[in-house]
């Protein structure tokens, strides 16, 4: 029973692994970049998991993003260089920050709680601005040194320990979403996203576990935050900007929503051509990018994991 | 669930798509990276940057001493540090490029600085402005100004006017923040009075209200900072609609009546003193040769500090190029103390701070022959270095 669990879980994930480790060795030239597509991933993931799962419509995944993002750049800069401790730091920091602010968010439904979770990453903007002599205002946080991963392997200039150290923490993501997903707490969100009434009515504390799912993402979101602090080693008032948390989304809708390889691949490949398109023709290519979801909404609106569910359709068999 | 296969097959093929061709490295090509904005809200800088390189090459050819100099654009859309440094990495370690130039956002600049260090390539910056950014890795350069370069000079010419009260107006971010220090520092140095220190916010579109205030706060003056756009036109319209002008409330700034927003502020732009360091309208016969060979090269081009930043930067280069080729600690030390005609005037690489040694000109706005509006340089203050540098 739990090997044949282990099994279901583990296979996908540690494929994940080993074609994380082809692409490290195929593409030694663009760790850089690639691991920039690992960070986004596990924060496409967060969105998912609240999104997608919870049903919490979203704009403003970015508070939480930006929180980890700062959390462990200063505690990197002020207390200790340790890259695994400043990791815990940005997790707890984003969840802490979508607890308090999804106690007063997750009171509202629809446009409104869309509205309230853009305003909180606004406010966390501006006092990220304020407050210059922590933040370093609009000019960024730097002097972000961290020390070597377990003592060992140094973050290097072509990037490989980043690269390596992204796709551990997202595996390890990516496992526990798995395991959370099948949980009777990833079932509820499910069920919520369905239908709050009736499981508010079969005795499911609705507003609770929504606040729970929303500090789980957040979490994570901090944990991304906190990872491209440590690989980028400086941190700008742009982690909580409006258009990292849509573009985000975006890559999910791509990708597929309520599904955890959705945003594995509406990240990968949005950002894959975005890079492609904007080296070929670095004027022109938002056009690509804006044609490639209209043709994604309009022909495959589960994203691009529902493609294999509309060939079906088209070609006769069930769907 | 999706099958393991295709899964792999199809990471596989997203993954190949992003490597993309390796280039092979002639042995003979000098690659120059430059990272800018080329896209969004900020495309115009990628634009002039690039035309100010594509006006360099045109008049001086791609050769240097047998030497190719072939330059690289990659978009780094606002200011995003972390796309930034990946482009930085990707033209460093895959491009194997021996020069990096662009940057218009000082977090971006900041970012790559632990790379450059690392790779010891010379990065030329042609336009970030904020001081602190040379003092992070000795492989920066900059011909672009800081706000301390051009605020200095301006806050001295306005006491030497006759003005002792001044009330400054800044957009509440960081370079505003700047411009307000140094222009405060500056003038009561002097022995002026600062009588109010506004900070506006970076969203504000009203401007009457902050008007107002300066107008009671009995200012013969107003120092104000805006970035280059929508509300530097709203803030000249509300200063003259308040009737500031009218009440003889002197306009000064710096930035903003930059060449590409002149034409859209329209007349309510006469009269107003900024002190800057390029006019487009500067009388030399090398301005007018570069001015002349961007209308050749784009004849919608407008020449402004950001062209002539990567203009200038691209002589640098060169310059660096010719004297050290690959090597990265010899063409910074080539480059220290270097001087030469620019088209805003004689400009030298200052040895210690590595950023440009420049004349700062007060200019008021004015109509020229054919009823368009130019910025006129009256006054020259010259060699100012970057006063920003000790703070």
């Amino acid at each position: 029973m739990f090997e044949a669990w282990l099994g279901r879980m583990g296979a996908p994930v540690a494929l994940l692994g080993v074609v994380g480790l082809i692409a490290f060795f195929a593409f030694p030239y663009d760790l850089g970049f690639l691991t920039r597509i690992l960070i986004m991933m596990i924060f496409v993931l967060s969105i998912d998991l609240v999104l997608g799962y919870g049903g919490i419509a979203t704009l403003g995944q970015a508070a939480m993003y930006g929180t980890g993002a700062y959390a462990a750049g200063l505690f990197a800069v002020h207390i200790s260089a340790n890259p695994l401790l400043g990791l815990l730091i940005g997790a707890g920091a984003g969840a802490g920050v979508a607890f308090l602010s999804g106690l007063i968010v997750l009171r509202a439904h629809g446009l409104g709680l869309l509205m309230l979770t853009i305003a909180v990453a606004q406010i966390l903007h501006e006092i990220a601005n304020k407050a210059r002599v922590v933040t370093g205002g609009a000019d960024g946080l730097s002097g972000i040194r961290m020390a070597p991963l377990f003592g060992r392997w140094h973050f290097d200039f072509i990037g490989q320990t980043g690269y390596l150290y992204a796709l551990a923490v997202l595996v390890l993501v990516m496992v526990f979403l798995r395991a959370l997903c099948v949980a009777p707490l990833g079932l509820t969100a499910r069920g919520i996203h369905e239908s709050p009434v009736r499981m508010a009515a079969i005795g499911v504390p609705v507003y609770g576990r929504r606040v729970l799912i929303y500090t789980i993402a957040g979490g994570l979101a901090g944990l991304a935050g906190a990872l491209s602090a440590q690989v980028t080693a400086l941190v700008s008032l742009q982690v909580f900007s409006f258009s990292l948390s849509a573009e985000a989304v975006v890559m999910l809708i791509l990708g597929g929503t309520g599904r955890l390889w959705g945003a594995i691949f509406g990240t990968a490949i949005f950002m894959v051509i975005h890079h492609l398109a904007a080296t070929a023709d670095p004027y022109n290519w938002l056009f690509v990018i804006g044609i490639l979801l209209l043709g994604v909404v309009y022909f495959i609106p589960g994203g691009l994991m529902g493609v294999r569910q509309r060939l079906r359709i088209l070609f006769g068999g069930q769907g | 669930m999706i099958r393991p296969k295709l899964f792999m097959a199809l990471l596989a093929g997203v993954v190949l798509l992003a490597s993309g061709a390796v280039a092979p490295a002639g042995a003979d090509v000098i690659k120059v990276g430059v990272i800018a904005p080329f896209s969004g809200p900020f495309a115009i800088w990628g634009k002039q940057f690039q035309d100010g390189i594509t006006v360099y090459q045109a008049q001086h050819g791609t050769q240097v001493d047998g030497q190719t100099v072939e330059f690289l654009y990659r978009d780094s859309g606002g200011p995003n540090p972390d796309v930034a440094k990946s482009l930085a990495q990707e033209l460093l370690v895959r491009e194997r490029v021996d020069y990096l130039g662009g940057f218009v956002f000082t977090p971006n600049a900041l970012a790559v600085a632990p790379l450059i260090d690392q790779s010891q390539t010379p990065t030329v910056i042609f336009n970030a402005a904020t001081s602190a950014i040379n003092a992070r890795s000795p492989f920066f350069l900059r011909t672009g100004f800081t706000l301390w370069q051009v605020s200095v000079p301006m806050a001295q010419w306005a006491y030497d006017q006759g003005l002792r009260a001044v009330a400054t107006s800044v957009s509440d971010y960081g370079p505003g923040l700047d411009a307000e220090a140094a222009f405060a520092s500056a003038f009561q140095a002097r022995g002026g009075v600062v009588v109010d220190a506004i900070r506006m916010p970076l969203s504000s579109t009203d401007f009457a209200p902050f008007m107002q205030r300066i107008k009671a706060s009995g200012a013969d003056a107003v120092f104000g900072f805006l970035p280059a756009g929508p509300p530097t036109y709203a803030f000249t319209k509300a200063y003259n609609d308040a009737g500031l002008r009218a009440a003889g409330i002197g306009f000064l700034g710096t930035g903003e009546t930059d060449e590409t927003t002149l034409d859209a502020l329209g007349d309510a732009a006469l009269g107003l003193n900024t002190a800057y360091h390029y006019s487009a309208a500067h009388p030399s016969s090398v301005n007018k040769a570069f001015i002349n060979a961007l209308a050749l090269h784009d004849p919608r081009a407008v020449a402004n500090m950001a062209s002539v930043g990567a203009y200038d930067g691209a002589h640098l280069i060169y310059e660096m190029v010719a004297a050290a080729k690959r090597d990265g600690p010899g063409a910074v030390a080539a480059a220290k103390g270097l001087a030469w005609e620019s088209p805003r005037g004689p400009v030298l690489i200052d040895p210690e701070t590595r950023h440009i040694t420049q004349n700062v000109y007060i200019r008021v706005v004015d109509k020229d022959a054919t009823g368009r509006l130019f910025n006129r340089e009256f006054a020259t203050i010259e060699a100012q270095p970057d006063h920003g540098w000790n703070r």
